[in-house]
């Protein structure tokens, strides 16, 4: 037993000093998250401010006009015309006079008494289909926010704890068990739609993940790269140790990166910290060895650096564009939607977001949580599995 | 061709240096040579890693300037000038694997400028000349070492140089192949080609026709090849005795013996008076009870020169005493240490090892010997573990079946061809990670580390990174850490490549102390003159042991001698006998020409004095030689593969 540890000292001292003359290393584990969230941080930043808007209101009513406020309310949108009729309006849209406009029918104050669900058409100028997805997006949660309000002043409805919970359709009122946090926590998280925050927290885990990969892929390929593998397997000690005194000191560098990220977000960005600041390194921390598996596993496949390199560019990106990171999962196509939940990526950016931004806890964010630990636990172990099995 | 003077000396200087002299800061590298080399020589740079070979070939090829000469001059011009005429080869040849030979012949051809015609032309003629013309849609990348080195070669010839630089050619290259290589020298020196060769295979350095020996930045002997073996007045006696360890010992202690070489199954013993020393030797022997057999006398080969010159000039490698911490441990000498039974392994359909059989006792040391492409690599890499055989069974220290435990590997040691150590560590932390992985007490490692240190001769260049390590050096310190946990079992494939003679010495006295103890050696090399240092061989030619013996029972099993012919026109007479016999039976040794026949000798002289005599070429001598190891090994090679079987590797 003694001898073991002996052993795999040696060998984790062995990386730890290679590690240390790479300083090419060093420097993508410093410069590449530092810039990538700044960089995203602002140019990602799909916030956009005072839309004009164009109102087609039917109902003219206190309702609707509770609702334009809605839209009005938040800064993404300013009013710029009523119409009439909605021809009037779709000829302003088309010359590119307006964003987007909206259509109260005439009974929408009617079916909000009765309690029943509402239509308002929402029409947007998709030749700039990014600030049209953006409207489109905004449009959606100023009337979920709307609607929670609606609810929660309503007694019927029991509170219930569903996190991020925000609907989609842009009908009035919801479907009654999404309804849950109140419109002030709704819009206190996020008060003036700080986009930056929304993508920054969902970066930090996208980050870590593909340092990870990438950093642990350079690594376990190099020696068969250069040819000293066969020295290595020669030697007593076991592959078990062998991969562990890899992976120790590649994990710890990129836990540094946790609190590298984070330093960045908060001095930069100025993200708060509202939960569980051991919750956030534990989870980061599963989410970098879950890079590291990825990593490893791309290294089993791969003869050389340059192959590793080339194959964590085929799958990184999906990680990363699947991950809610930069675009609402919910702004994504229905068929897509269910394959993030196989995204490690994902599940960090749910807990990021929680903890930092509405301060939940573990009570709250336990289903990413175990689906994080899952993946982590299953990565690390296929790919320790194919890198031991091409050790023989 | 140049007319030639008896002694071989052309008449007209190709290369003439006066009072060379280069430093790197305050390392003096080069201290005042002088080289007269002669248009259509072959001429031969040889002695220890260090001594600045190197740096007089980047002088003469232009590439760097010297810090001061009183004459540089190629074909009278000064090197920078002489650009044009001169072809500088590296130990790296550059070749671009992915393109065809006709590809890489073309782009050297358009960088330099030269017509269409020229390059097809030339190129043609070259590959024509090297054996190579069927091969110009093969990608470079597939051929086999010995062919790359003469692509490379075609590459630098195509440009018509008039002078060749070549620093280490055949480093890591097969034995089989390095004579072709030479062959290939030969006639190019016959067209008028002057030829500038560094080697540290003192067996090539035979076939020059001039040598010069560098030790530390001079030139310490110029001369023939056989006027350099007679410089040292010594007669060469080859002592057989019981036990070689202890007759050695016993033998460098006696006065009047100057020198003693251990061998594998003999002793090579220097002494000034051949009668006089072999009574002493058996007069010492026989006090000390050591059975002799037979003592033959001989001319000292190149290499007892070289060693011989070069122990006068720097004191022997005393390499220290191994700080041993365990007492061999294994069951009897009876055990087998290594053994295979039906061994084989195929990649799809090729079968690269034929169903082998090897048993290999402890305190044996078996050299597996053969061509690149035969499969040796395949087999140790089964022998120890790494790869799973196709067939058969393979035993290792004790454990038959899985060789993987770590108990086993726990008593393994093993050097693999280049890439035993972290080039990005230190000396000291690749030490200290050996030690560290393979469990040697904390108390030892400091001990062993010294020893390291000291038998590679680097005591105090511990900080520095092994990746800044010239190739002799790090060999050294890879076998050191190689054998810092005391196996039982050492495997090592090709521990002396780029290694000079009196390092591979040092070397070869550790592996026969470790084999005195009880450790099991398995060795392969393509230095026929280190493997007679093996207790026995098995010769691979594609995939199976086709002779094992000791090295004198294998050369006795060979039918055939070897002729050695002195003529006035080498290369005539070369290409003349390659035309009626087997091309691998006739190789040019400087001013001999090699006639392996397999007629007895006195007849067989006879008939080849006739056989030239009749075809205009006429024999100033001939004399029956005894074959060496290499003549016996491309012997059994040649005999046993058709035509291009190598090029299938």
């Amino acid at each position: 037993m003694f001898v073991e540890l002996g052993r795999w000292l040696a060998l984790f001292v062995k990386e730890l000093r290679q590690i240390g003359r790479n300083r090419r290393l060093i420097v993508m584990l410093i410069i590449p998250p530092t810039v990538n969230l700044v960089l995203f941080g602002f140019a990602l930043n799909p916030t956009v401010t005072n839309l004009r808007l164009g109102v087609v209101d039917n109902s003219s009513s206190a309702e609707s006009r509770e609702l334009v406020t809605a839209f009005t309310e938040s800064l993404a949108f300013k009013v710029t015309g009523y119409y009439l009729s909605e021809s009037e309006m779709s000829e302003d849209l088309s010359e590119g006079k307006l964003n987007a406009g909206i259509v109260i029918p005439s009974d929408y104050a009617d079916k909000r008494t009765r309690g029943e669900s509402a239509n308002i058409q929402l029409l947007v100028d998709a030749v700039d289909s990014n600030t049209a997805t953006i409207a489109a997006g905004y449009a959606g949660r100023i009337v979920a926010s709307l609607n929670q309000t609606i609810v929660a002043s309503t007694p019927r409805k029991s509170p219930q704890a569903a996190p991020g919970g925000s609907a989609q359709t842009p009908s009035v009122p919801p479907r009654a068990s999404r309804a849950s946090i109140t419109p002030r926590v709704a819009l206190l998280y996020n008060p003036a739609l700080l986009n930056s925050w929304f993508i920054v927290t969902g970066l930090i885990g996208a980050l870590l993940v593909l340092q990870g990969s990438i950093v642990a892929a350079a690594s376990m390929v190099r020696e068969k790269e250069v040819g000293t593998i066969e020295q290595l397997l020669m030697t007593p000690a076991e592959a078990g140790a062998i991969i562990t005194a890899k992976i120790a000191p590649i994990f710890l560098l990129l836990t540094a990166d946790i609190g590298l990220s984070l330093t960045v977000a908060r001095i930069v960005f100025g993200v708060p910290v509202r939960g569980s600041l051991l919750l956030f390194v534990v989870s980061g921390s599963l989410c970098v060895l879950s890079g590291i598996g990825i990593g490893t596993m791309i290294a089993t496949f791969v003869n050389s650096q340059q192959q590793a390199q080339l194959m964590s560019f085929f799958v990184n990106p999906p990680l990363i564009l699947l991950s809610g990171a930069m675009t609402p999962i919910e702004a994504m196509p229905q068929w897509i939607q269910p394959l993030t939940l196989l995204n490690p990526v994902r599940h960090f950016g749910v807990i990021s977001r929680g903890i930092l931004l509405k301060g939940t806890g573990m009570d709250v964010l336990y289903p990413n949580f175990l689906a994080l630990l899952g993946f982590c636990i299953l990565l690390v172990s296929i790919s320790a599995w194919r890198f031991r099995r091409q050790l023989r | 061709m140049n007319p030639t003077e008896p002694n071989g000396r052309s008449k007209e200087s190709a290369i003439r240096v006066r009072g060379l002299v280069k430093h790197y800061g305050k390392t003096q590298a080069v201290r005042g040579i002088d080289l007269d080399i002669g248009v259509g020589e072959i001429y031969g740079l040889i002695g220890p890693d260090g001594a600045g070979k190197t740096s007089v070939f980047q002088i003469l090829g232009g590439v760097m300037p010297e810090t001061s000469s009183v004459e540089t001059a190629m074909l009278g011009k000064p090197p920078r000038e002489a650009r044009n005429y001169t072809g500088y080869l590296t130990q790296t040849f550059s070749l671009y694997q992915d393109l065809t030979v006709r590809e890489n012949l073309r782009y050297m051809g358009d960088l330099r400028l030269l017509s269409k015609h020229d390059i097809e032309e030339r190129g043609m003629h070259y590959l024509r000349l090297f054996d190579m013309d069927r091969f110009t849609e093969r990608l470079a990348g597939r051929l086999s070492g010995g062919m790359k080195q003469k692509l490379a070669l075609a590459c630098a010839l195509i440009a018509e140089p008039r002078i060749l630089l070549l620093d280490e050619p055949t480093t890591g290259v097969d034995p089989v192949s390095r004579r072709e290589f030479w062959d290939t020298l030969a006639s190019l020196s016959s067209e008028g080609m002057t030829i500038v060769v560094a080697t540290p295979y003192l067996d090539e350095a035979e076939r020059c026709t001039h040598l010069s020996l560098m030790f530390n930045g001079t030139i310490i002997r110029t001369g023939t090849p056989k006027e350099l073996k007679s410089s040292l007045g010594l007669k060469r006696l080859e002592v057989r005795a019981s036990d070689l360890g202890r007759a050695e010992s016993v033998l460098q202690d006696e006065p009047a013996i100057e020198d003693v070489q251990r061998f594998g199954d003999r002793l090579d013993v220097m002494v000034r008076d051949s009668e006089n020393g072999t009574v002493a030797a058996r007069n010492a022997l026989g006090k000390q009870n050591i059975a002799i057999g037979q003592i033959r006398t001989g001319d000292p080969t190149l290499e007892n020169t070289f060693v011989s010159l070069l122990r006068d000039l720097e004191g022997d490698h005393h390499s220290p005493p191994f700080p041993r911490s365990r007492e061999f441990q294994e069951r009897s000498a009876d055990a087998v240490a290594i053994g295979a039974e039906g061994v084989s392994k195929y990649f799809g359909d090729f079968a690269a090892v034929k169903g082998i059989d090897l048993t290999i006792r402890y305190g044996e040391i078996y050299g597996l010997l053969g061509a690149n492409g035969a499969g040796k690599t395949t087999t140790i890499k089964m022998l120890c573990g790494l790869l799973e055989p196709t067939d058969g069974l393979i035993e290792l220290a004790g454990e038959r079946g899985r060789a993987r435990s770590q108990f086993v590997r726990q008593r393994l040691g093993y050097m693999s061809q280049k890439f035993s150590l972290y080039d990005d560590l230190t000396i000291e932390e690749n030490l200290d990670f050996f030690a560290g992985v393979y469990g040697v007490p904390r108390t030892e490692r400091e001990k062993k580390k010294k020893w390291v240190m000291e038998f590679s001769g680097l005591q105090g260049q511990e900080k520095m990174l092994t990746g800044e390590l010239p190739g002799g050096w790090k060999q050294r310190v890879a076998f050191g850490s190689a054998i810092l946990h005391e196996p039982s079992v050492l495997f090592l494939d090709e521990p002396t490549s780029g290694v000079d003679p009196l390092a591979r010495r040092a070397f070869w006295r550790m592996i026969n102390e470790l084999a005195d103890r009880g450790v099991a050696v398995l060795v392969t090399t393509h230095y026929l003159e280190e493997a007679e240092q093996c207790n026995r061989l098995g010769f691979m030619v594609a995939g199976e042991v086709v002779a094992e013996g000791t090295p004198t029972s294998v050369k006795a099993a060979q039918s055939g001698h070897l002729i050695s012919i002195v003529t006035d026109r080498p290369q005539a007479a070369s290409n003349f006998l390659k035309s009626v016999m087997d091309p691998w039976r006739v190789s040019i040794f400087g001013d001999r020409l090699h006639v392996v026949i397999e007629e007895d000798g006195v007849r067989g002289v006879d008939g080849l004095k006739k056989l030239l005599a009749d075809n205009g070429i006429e024999v100033y001598g001939a004399s029956e030689e005894t074959r060496s190891l290499e003549d016996v090994f491309i012997a059994v090679v040649e005999q046993r593969r058709g035509p291009g079987d190598r090029l299938e590797e």
